[in-house]
C-alpha cells in the first residue's frame, strides 16, 4: 500500500480562535512535506467528511490525520473503512480546552502534537489480521451443572456446536441433589421444582450439543480458535477441537467437619444444608437420630463463611437456601418453630420477596453471633449473643440444627498429583524478585498446556476471575470463560444469568478469532506482536511477564507466541530487553520517533518540557475529561498515549532523557489487590521496571525523581491538574536537564 | 434509652407470646419486621418512649411480656403516621400500636393515665355521640383518684381556667346527636366482624 498522507485541521469548537491555523498547516506541509493538507471549520459535519472521502477516493490518500477533537469522540463519523490508516490529533481536549488561547506556548504544544502524529506515521502500517486456517467454531463447556447446562443451551441456541463435559455419570450437578430450588419466577415467594428433567431433555434434543458424561479433561492445548482438548472417559481418551472454553465446574460445600464449634459431629441432628435437602427429598422431614417429625428447627447462617478462620468471603447462596429450607419446615407444619440465626440476610435480587414470605410464615430471623451448640440429651440448645437485644440469648428444645456451610470453588483444591511441583515454582518466582504472578492452583480441571501453569490463575480465594466488576467471565486466559459459582459465590438465578453471559463471551471469542481480531478488551484490534527471532536471547522475560500466558516456550527458552491468545497490551514489547517484539502499528522505534519529533527549546529559553506517557484505558479518558471540564494544567507537558503502561520499554525513558526532556511522568491504572489495570499487571510491571531505571539515571548524574509514575482512574479527572502541575513544579526545582542540547 | 431493662442471664426465644400478638387485628404484619429501624428514626415521640416500635417487636420475640406491656411505647404514639408511611415492609405500625393499647387494657394494664383518658374519652363519645369536655375531665379525675386531682388542681389551675374562659370546657352537657342508636349499631357490627376475624 502506498503511503500518501492527508492532514485535515479542524478549526471548529474554538480551535480556530485559540490557535494559528496557518502555522499549524505549515508544520504539515513544510516540515513533513505532507502532500494533502486541508482546513475546515466543521470536519465532523456532512460536508467536512465528504472532503476527506473525496481525497481518499480521488487523491489516493491512504493515511488520514485529523487534527481536532479527541479520538474518543466522533469515531463513528470518521470511519473510512479498514484500508485507511486513521490518526487523530487531539487539539481540542488536550490543547485548546486546557491551555491559554492565543499563546505562544499553546501554539507550540499544538504543533508538537501534530509532529508526534506525523512522526508516528513513519513506522506505522496497516495491521494484517492473523487468521487461523481452520478456526474451530465449537465451544467446550466443562461442568454439567445448572451453569454448564445453561451455557451449553445458550451457545447451541446461538447456532454453535457444543461439547459438554461432565465428570459424573449424568448431568445435573447440585440440581440432582436438591429437593426444590429457590424461585426463579415471579412472584418469587415459593420454592420451585428443579426443572432438571426438562433441561436435560432440552439438551438431548439439541443435535449440536455433544454430551460426555463420566469424563474429565486430561489436557487442553492450543489457543482460542484451536484448542486441542484430550478428554478422558474411563480408560479411553477422545480428542476434541474447540474454539473456546466455558468453565462451569461450580463449587462444593465447605467441609463441615471443620465446623465443630457449631456442633457438627456432636449430634446426628446437626446437619449441613445439603444433608437437610436430602432429608426433605425423602418426604416428611424427620430428625436423623430417632425419626421424630421436626417441631423446632434452627438454621445457623455463615457457618464457616465470613469467618477469618474459615472462608473469609460471603458464600452468597446460603441465605436464600436457608429461607427455602425454612419454608419446607413451615410447609410441613405451619406451627413449627423455625429460627434463623444470621449475620446479615443477603437475599439479593428478587429474593427480598422470598425473605418476606418466610417472615410472613412465621420464621423468626435472629441477628446473632452463635456462641455454642449443645446436645442436652436428644434435644439441641443454641446459645448466642443477640446483636439487636444486646444480650445473651438461647433457643432450646431444638429438634435439628442446620448449618449453612457455604461454598468453595472447585478450582481452589490442589490436586495431590501436582502439589509438590507448584511449590517449587512458587519458590522460583519469589527468588527472582519479579512481580508475583497470580497464583495458579493445580486443581486438575482443565490441565492447560500453558507455559505459566496448568490451570487458570486465581484472583482471590481460588476463584479464577480476573476482575469482579470490570470484566466478568473473563479469566486471565483468553478464550476461557468462567461462569457460575466457580467464578464467584452465587445463587442459582445468578448462575443462570452468568452462564448466558459466559456463553455470549465464548461466541464473541470465536467470531473475533475467526476474523483474526483481538477479543477483549481491545476488541477488534487486528494487530498482534511480531517476534524477530534471530535476535532473541532466550531471556524468557516475555514468556514470564505476559499476564495472559499467551506465549509458550520451547526447551531452549525461545518464545512460541500464540497470537489468538494475545490481548495486544504490548507487555511483552515493554519487557523485551532486545526490543525484538513489535506490532505493525505499535513498536519501540515508532514511539522513539514520536518523542524525538517534539521540539525541545534551548536551555536559556526557560521553557521546560515534560513528557507524559499515559495509559489509553484510564489516564487518557481522565485527561480528556479534564479538558471537557476546562481544567487548566501546565503548558510544558507533552502527552503520548500508550496501550498499557506494561508496554513501556525503558529505552523510551533513555531516549526522552537524552533528547533533553526535563522529566517523564507515567500515568497508569491502579495496581494491587483492587487493581484497575485492563491488562492486570501493566502498571505493576511498569513500576518494577522503573525501579531499575532510577539506578541508570543516577549514574548519568540525573536525579532519579525526574521519572515518576503515578496511578489515576477516570473518576479522578479533577486531580489531573494537581498531579501534572506538582510534577512540573518539582522538575522546575531540579533545573533543566543537563543533557539538553547534546 | 438504648438498652433493654431485661433480666440478666440468657433470654429464651419464645414463640408463644409472639403468637398472642400476631393474633391481634394487625398483629400478623409484625412478622415482616426486618429490624431496619426506619420507624425508630421517623418517630415524632421517640424520645418520650421507653422502647421504639422496632425494639418492642424484639421484646416480643424473647417473650418479655411484662416489660412489653409496662413500657409506655404504645401510649406515647401520637399517630402521626410517619412510621407507617415509611416502613419498607409496609407494616401499619400505627394500627399495631392501636391494637396494642386495646390489648393492654383488655389484659388489665390500665395503670397509665393515657389508658384512663382513652377509656373516659370513649365513654363520653358512646353516651352522646359527641364530646362533652367537662364530663371527660370529671371522668378522668374520678378514676385517677384524689392524689392526682390535688396535684393537677395546683399545676393545671391556670391552664384549666383559661380553657373555661374560652368556652373549651363547658359545664353544661350538650344534647346527644340524632340517631345515636344507629351509631351504636355500626360500632357493634364492626366489633362483631372483628370477632369473626373478617379483615377490613
Amino acid at each position: 500500500m502506498s503511503k500518501k498522507i492527508g492532514v485535515y485541521i479542524c478549526s471548529g469548537c474554538g480551535i480556530g480562535d485559540a490557535l494559528d491555523m496557518d502555522a499549524l498547516a505549515k508544520v504539515a506541509t513544510k516540515e513533513y512535506k505532507v502532500p494533502v493538507c486541508q482546513k475546515n471549520a466543521f470536519f465532523c459535519g456532512k460536508e467536512g467528511v465528504e472532503i476527506i472521502k473525496k481525497d481518499i477516493a480521488e487523491n489516493e490518500v491512504t493515511y488520514v490525520v485529523i487534527a481536532g477533537c479527541s479520538g474518543r469522540v466522533n469515531y463513528d463519523v470518521f470511519n473510512f473503512g479498514p484500508s485507511v490508516v486513521l490518526e487523530r490529533v487531539n487539539l481540542r481536549e488536550r490543547v485548546v480546552w486546557t491551555q491559554e488561547p492565543d499563546d505562544e506556548d499553546t501554539q507550540m504544544m499544538a504543533e508538537d502534537y501534530l509532529r508526534i502524529t506525523l512522526a508516528k506515521l513513519k513506522n506505522l502500517e496497516l495491521p494484517e489480521a492473523y487468521v487461523l486456517e481452520n478456526c474451530s467454531r465449537r465451544v467446550m463447556v466443562v461442568g454439567g451443572g445448572l451453569a454448564g447446562m445453561t451455557s451449553a443451551l445458550e451457545v447451541a441456541k446461538a447456532g454453535y456446536e457444543v461439547v459438554l463435559v461432565e465428570k459424573e455419570d449424568s448431568l445435573g450437578g447440585w440440581l440432582k441433589k436438591s429437593y426444590k430450588i429457590a424461585p426463579l419466577n415471579a412472584p418469587y415467594t415459593d420454592p420451585e421444582d428443579t426443572g432438571l428433567e426438562a433441561r436435560v431433555k432440552e439438551i438431548e434434543g439439541k443435535s449440536n450439543i455433544k454430551v460426555y458424561t463420566s469424563t474429565t479433561v486430561e489436557k487442553t492445548a492450543g489457543a482460542p480458535g484451536m484448542f486441542d482438548v484430550t478428554l478422558k472417559q474411563g480408560g479411553s481418551t477422545v480428542e476434541e477441537k474447540v474454539g473456546a472454553v466455558i468453565l462451569a465446574t461450580g463449587a462444593v460445600p465447605y467441609e463441615p467437619s471443620k465446623l465443630g464449634h457449631l456442633g457438627y459431629g456432636a449430634s446426628p441432628n446437626v446437619v449441613t444444608q445439603m444433608q437437610f435437602e436430602e432429608l426433605a427429598a425423602k418426604g416428611a422431614i424427620a430428625r436423623p437420630s430417632d425419626g421424630k417429625a421436626v417441631q423446632k428447627v434452627a438454621f445457623i447462617q455463615c457457618a464457616g463463611s465470613r469467618d477469618q478462620e474459615h472462608l473469609p468471603y460471603c458464600s452468597a447462596a446460603c441465605c436464600v437456601e436457608s429461607i427455602k429450607q425454612a419454608l419446607y419446615v413451615k410447609g410441613q407444619n405451619p406451627e413449627a418453630a423455625v429460627y434463623v440465626f444470621y449475620k446479615d440476610i443477603r437475599s439479593s435480587g428478587q429474593y427480598e420477596h422470598f425473605y418476606k414470605k418466610a417472615q410472613s410464615e412465621g420464621v423468626m430471623f435472629i441477628k446473632a453471633d452463635v456462641t455454642g451448640v449443645a446436645d442436652d440429651g436428644g434435644n439441641l440448645t443454641i446459645e448466642a449473643n443477640d446483636l439487636l437485644m444486646g444480650s445473651p440469648t438461647m433457643a432450646d428444645e431444638l429438634d435439628m440444627v442446620v448449618l449453612a456451610n457455604g461454598m468453595v470453588p472447585t478450582t481452589a483444591f490442589e490436586d495431590a498429583a501436582y502439589g509438590t511441583e507448584s511449590q517449587d515454582e512458587a519458590a522460583c518466582a519469589a527468588a527472582d524478585a519479579a512481580p508475583v504472578p497470580a497464583p495458579i492452583i493445580k486443581s486438575n480441571i482443565l490441565n492447560l498446556d500453558y507455559r505459566q501453569g496448568p490451570e487458570l490463575p486465581s484472583l482471590k480465594y481460588g476463584f479464577p476471575d480476573s476482575h469482579f466488576i470490570c470484566f466478568p467471565y473473563e479469566t486471565r486466559r483468553t478464550g476461557i470463560y468462567a461462569a457460575g459459582s466457580v467464578r464467584r459465590p452465587m445463587d442459582m438465578s445468578q448462575a443462570i444469568g452468568d452462564a448466558a453471559g459466559a456463553a455470549l463471551k465464548a461466541v464473541q471469542c470465536i467470531e473475533m478469532t475467526d476474523k483474526g481480531a483481538a477479543v477483549h478488551p481491545r476488541s477488534g484490534d487486528l494487530s498482534f506482536p511480531d517476534f524477530q527471532m534471530s535476535r532473541c536471547t532466550q531471556c524468557k522475560r516475555c514468556t514470564e511477564e505476559c499476564p495472559f500466558g499467551a506465549i509458550n516456550e520451547d526447551e531452549k527458552g525461545n518464545p512460541l507466541p500464540n497470537p489468538t491468545r494475545c490481548r495486544r497490551c504490548g507487555t511483552c514489547m515493554g519487557a523485551c530487553p532486545e526490543r525484538i517484539i513489535s506490532f505493525k502499528n505499535y513498536s519501540v522505534p515508532m514511539m522513539g520517533n514520536m518523542l524525538k519529533s517534539i521540539e525541545i527549546p534551548e536551555e536559556d529559553e526557560e521553557k521546560p518540557r515534560v513528557l507524559i506517557f499515559a495509559c489509553e484505558n484510564d489516564a487518557i479518558p481522565a485527561l480528556d475529561m479534564a479538558g471537557i471540564n476546562r481544567l487548566q494544567y501546565s503548558k510544558w507537558v507533552r502527552i503520548i498515549p500508550v496501550r498499557c503502561l506494561g508496554s513501556l520499554n525503558l529505552v523510551w525513558i533513555n531516549d526522552a532523557m537524552s533528547k533533553g526532556f526535563d522529566g517523564v511522568l507515567l500515568l497508569g491504572c491502579k495496581h494491587g489487590d483492587d487493581y484497575q489495570c485492563h491488562f492486570m499487571k501493566g502498571s505493576e510491571l511498569a513500576g518494577i521496571r522503573l525501579s531499575k531505571v532510577s539506578e541508570t539515571l543516577d549514574r548519568l548524574g540525573l536525579e532519579s525523581e525526574r521519572v515518576y509514575m503515578t496511578e489515576i482512574n477516570v473518576m479522578d479527572y479533577d486531580k489531573v491538574p494537581k498531579i501534572i502541575d506538582e510534577f512540573v513544579e518539582k522538575i522546575d526545582k531540579f533545573g533543566p536537564n543537563p543533557m539538553k542540547g547534546f | 434509652m438504648t438498652g433493654f431493662n431485661v433480666s440478666s442471664g440468657p433470654l429464651k426465644y419464645d414463640t408463644e407470646f409472639a403468637k398472642e400478638i400476631y393474633a391481634l387485628e394487625n398483629g400478623r404484619h409484625i412478622k415482616k419486621c426486618m429490624q431496619c429501624g426506619m420507624c425508630e428514626v421517623s418517630c415524632a415521640t421517640r424520645k418520650e418512649m421507653d422502647y421504639s416500635p422496632r425494639k418492642m417487636f424484639l421484646l416480643m420475640r424473647t417473650g418479655q411480656r411484662e416489660e412489653f406491656f409496662n413500657s409506655n411505647t404504645m401510649w406515647m404514639c401520637s399517630t402521626c403516621l410517619m412510621c407507617k408511611a415509611r416502613c419498607p415492609r409496609g407494616i401499619p405500625i400505627v394500627d399495631v400500636m392501636h391494637d396494642l393499647k386495646c390489648y393492654a387494657i383488655s389484659e388489665g394494664y390500665t395503670e397509665r393515665p393515657q389508658a384512663t383518658f382513652y377509656q373516659a374519652f370513649w365513654t363520653e363519645i358512646w353516651n352522646r355521640g359527641k364530646m362533652f369536655e367537662g364530663g371527660l375531665v370529671a371522668r378522668y379525675y374520678l378514676k385517677r383518684g384524689w392524689k392526682e386531682i390535688r396535684k393537677d388542681a395546683f399545676e393545671m389551675k391556670d391552664f384549666g381556667m383559661d380553657m373555661m374562659k374560652h368556652g373549651r370546657i363547658p359545664l353544661k352537657p350538650p344534647k346527644s346527636i340524632k340517631g345515636l342508636q344507629d351509631v351504636h349499631k355500626i360500632v357493634e357490627k364492626a366489633k362483631a366482624q372483628l370477632q369473626k376475624g373478617e379483615d377490613r
